[in-house]
């Protein structure tokens, strides 16, 4: 950024909320010599600085290129609404944080695409950047544009935007990457031969090689590689050692509050659940987990460079990794005199253990939240929660007894199959959990009264699970099951939240969109739409306007049930889960049966062709009655 | 014992607030590996005390703090643990041990002085400087928690005067009086009859007295 860009920024900063979004300086932020390096990145994060600086994975990418001598990576983030205008007003070019350059002096742009509904900030950023959203409109020397994270699983709504996509884990493929295009533009070769070059990496889609046509009916006729570099099956990467994989610790520690504010441990990545409507349970299989040693030096690294006060640890279901409640103890024995506190996320309720539980209130006491998902057991067999009214009861009980007075629960509306009797189901949960705080004796619960949280969100069918071929619900329909949740939970001490029906079902149409859907993403950019999971920017009418300037309809997309024979956009993915295993378990589904946790047993998903996945040879659960099950269904 | 500690919060870190200035200076004692304390309760905060908050947008050239430790060291030792885990904007510039019973650096200020960079100079400023300090009073409204408050500001103005576009000035800053920059900068230009250039202001010193005059308040 030149001098006069800088007095610009400097006047705008006086001008906007929270300023010290912009400028960076941070304790561990990576400021390297521009040219003393080869290859220059910015990582881009499609939401503001709080949210994106909450986020593992970019602190993952920022400290394995930042390792390199010969790369640079830069953070940058969504801008307020407020700077964002004022930047556009000022021409004021969007820039990194670390060193103020603007994204246009970039050899590689990257986003990472955690959810569908933060798309429009990618096209207003690189709109801010006074770089051309369109790929096709993008001149020789533009910066080449990457993206990555679990929504690039279905690549194809982004398409038009995007050079190249990383798929699955990115510790390795981002070294390839960044290799292969610092090789192309030294040698000066012309971006489509770096692109080719970059298709022939595993786990790359570039696609501008690939064509796609229609049926008249508007679903996927053929999707096709237009070139003899590109595969016609894009295999996801995997990790395979998690232990042995690098993982930031000299993190930046913002100034200002971020949404989740403390140091992460990422104890295991993938989950052996197999919950049916959960897409990161089956895009980050197999299941890998960190050892003990290895987390406790970690942690070590990690208190001692970044001095934070609390650690919570990471993964989807962070109950099920082996030594939890000895790595709880070592973690509590280690940072009691550093009055560091240590913090559960995501445990399903299962298998937290009241010795966990007490554990955790010895230093800090973070919130109860617990995900039955469904309020009846036939809706949660559907749904392959393997998670009992009894567990619950015993798990809130026990954590009424250590102290804890408030719980929240997380439901879902909308399930397959769901039906009136589901909904009542979450009314009666909700009160035989205030009926275990209450039906302990008074000298052994909390003096403040038991609160109980009912978050009900709506359920978003997503690609690459057995849902993935689910309608939605209607947003009519949607509005009249919270009318009748609202009458359900209205119960002494539950609170209820529910969330925006229009949101959910954009979010169903983007994440199962097609190539076209890229035309109105733009179109609702172009009418204004930006952060539109920030509830005072959501702009529902001008997204349907979009649909209609593109010839398309949200109904196709997201309440559409899909038959099996349809080719599905991101069908050329592949992500280990096998089409023919979705299929399987979506049969099931309808039919009520559960699928065992694959601990227990193989259950032949797909994952355990490619000879990552451990337990195939070691299980290292197996219930008694299970024992002398076939390792196949 | 505690340690005095002298610090710069750098430009680049104006927009950080008080609260969370706090919040990066424990977390960096945390990184240092000091013996700190504690203080007692439920959730338990390491001890520090600022000797006076910086306003939002404001930097800070020596800034102070006090940081009591649960063991006797030396400044050095102190200084070289605590700078280690100092983010570049946020230098520690010295340090000096005090006793437990040493008063707080806070009940010793009496004033600060300031440096307010000047995008523009108006033309026949300095007269006018002049004539604003030659004013018996000089009311205006202070902004208080409880409402506006007229007050007369000059016994609170020890020194002003302009430097080529620098303007330099010393405010009272203490509990029984204080002067905001930015009262005094909208007071002159209101006198002046001049519309107020863009100004960066600069906090740096904070003062206490000696024998009636004023000194570093990090020497008492």
């Amino acid at each position: 950024m030149n001098e006069q860009d800088n007095l610009k920024l400097e006047r705008l900063l006086e001008m906007v909320q929270k300023p010290a979004r912009y400028t960076g300086g941070e304790m561990n932020a990576v400021v390297k010599d521009w040219a003393a390096v080869r290859s220059t990145f910015a990582f881009c994060f499609a939401d503001t600085y709080e949210i994106g600086m909450s986020h593992l994975g970019m602190k993952i990418l920022y400290d394995l290129i930042n390792r390199r001598t010969d790369a640079l990576c830069e953070r940058v983030f969504m801008p307020g609404a407020d700077m964002a205008d004022l930047m556009r007003a000022e021409s004021l070019p969007l820039f990194s944080l670390e060193t103020r350059h603007e994204l246009r002096d970039f050899q590689i742009i990257g986003f990472t695409l955690q959810y569908e509904m933060s798309y429009t900030n990618i096209l207003e950023m690189l709109d801010l950047s006074h770089i051309p959203a369109y790929a096709r409109d993008r001149a020789e020397n533009d910066p080449i544009i990457v993206a990555g994270g679990p929504c690039a699983f279905n690549p194809e709504p982004l398409a038009p935007f995007i050079d190249a996509y990383m798929i699955g884990d990115g510790e390795d493929v981002m070294h390839e990457l960044i290799d292969v295009i610092r090789d192309g533009r030294e040698a000066g070769l012309p971006k489509k031969d770096i692109f080719r070059n970059l298709a022939r990496l595993e786990g790359v889609y570039v696609p501008s090689l690939y064509d796609v046509s229609y049926n008249d009916d508007g679903t996927l006729k053929s999707f096709a590689p237009n070139d003899p570099a590109a595969p016609a099956v894009v295999k996801k990467r995997v990790v395979k050692d998690l232990s042995a994989a690098v993982y930031p610790t000299a993190i930046p520690v913002p100034y200002t509050e971020i949404v989740h504010d403390r140091m992460v441990l990422e104890i295991m990545r993938g989950c052996t659940r197999g919950c049916r409507f959960c897409q990161a349970g089956m895009l980050y299989r197999p299941v890998r987990e960190r050892s003990m040693e290895r987390l406790l030096e970690l942690a070590d690294q990690l208190q001692q460079a970044t001095g934070y006060e609390e650690m919570s640890l990471s993964s989807l279901s962070s109950g099920d990794y082996p030594c939890l409640p000895q790595l709880i103890q070592a973690l509590m024995d280690r940072y009691r005199d550093k009055r560091v506190g240590v913090s559960l996320p995501s445990m399903r309720i299962d298998n937290i253990v009241k010795q966990s539980l007490e554990e955790t209130q010895q230093v800090k006491r973070s919130g109860l939240t617990l995900a039955p998902e469904a309020g009846t057991q036939r809706l949660r067999d559907v749904i392959n929660k393997g998670v009992t009214e009894e567990d619950l009861i015993r798990s809130v009980t026990d954590a009424f007894e250590c102290g804890w007075s408030s719980v929240k629960l997380y439901f879902m509306m909308g399930l397959p199959t769901e039906t009136d009797e589901d909904l009542q189901g979450i009314g009666r949960l909700a009160k035989k959990v205030v009926d275990a705080y209450y039906a302990l004796p008074k000298e052994k619960r909390s003096k403040n009264g038991v609160k109980v949280t009912a978050s009900a969100s709506v359920f978003v069918p997503k690609p690459f699970t057995p849902f993935q071929w689910a309608g939605q619900d209607t947003i009519e329909t949607v509005h009249e099951k919270q009318a009748a949740l609202r009458q359900y939970l209205k119960l002494k001490s539950v609170h209820f939240n529910w969330h925006e029906s229009e949101l959910s079902m954009l979010e169903a149409c983007v994440s199962r969109g097609d190539r076209r859907m890229g035309d109105v993403i733009y179109a609702a950019w172009k009418r204004g739409c930006r952060l539109d999971s920030w509830n005072e920017y959501f702009k529902f009418d001008q997204w349907l306007g979009a649909f209609a300037d593109c010839g398309l309809t949200p109904d196709f997309y997201a309440y559409r049930e899909r038959p099996y024979d349809e080719l599905l956009p991101w069908q050329f993915i592949d992500a280990g889960v096998s089409q023919e295993y979705l299929k399987k378990e979506n049969e099931k589904a309808k039919r009520g049966e559960t699928t065992r946790d694959c601990r227990r047993g193989c259950n032949g998903c797909g994952l355990h062709t490619w000879g990552v996945c451990d337990w195939v040879k070691h299980p290292p659960l197996r219930d008694t009655d299970q024992a002398s099950a076939p390792l196949f269904d | 014992m505690k340690m005095i500690v002298v610090f710069e919060k750098a430009p680049r870190l104006r927009h950080i607030g008080h609260l969370d200035l706090m919040r990066a200076m424990q977390r960096a004692l945390r990184r240092s590996g000091l013996p700190l304390c504690y203080s007692q309760g439920f959730n338990p905060h390491i001890l520090l005390s600022f000797a006076a908050p910086l306003s939002v947008g404001m930097p800070g050239q020596r800034e102070i703090m006090e940081v009591p430790i649960a063991r006797d060291m030396t400044a050095d030792e102190f200084m070289q643990k605590l700078s280690s885990a100092l983010p570049p904007d946020l230098p520690c510039l010295e340090c000096r041990p005090a006793d437990d019973r040493h008063p707080a650096p806070m009940a010793l200020l009496t004033a600060a002085m300031y440096e307010a960079q000047l995008e523009t100079v108006p033309d026949g400023l300095e007269e006018k400087i002049s004539a604003f300090l030659a004013q018996e009073e000089i009311p205006a409204i202070r902004k208080t928690k409880t409402g506006l408050k007229p007050c007369d500001i000059r016994p609170m103005i020890y020194d002003l005067s302009l430097r080529g576009s620098v303007l330099r000035f010393t405010l009272a800053l203490c509990e029984k009086a204080t002067c905001k920059p930015d009262l005094l900068l909208s007071s002159l230009f209101e006198f002046a009859g001049m519309a107020r250039p863009r100004a960066l202001v600069t906090r740096t010193q904070l003062l206490g007295e000696r024998d009636g005059a004023f000194v570093p308040l990090e020497t008492l």
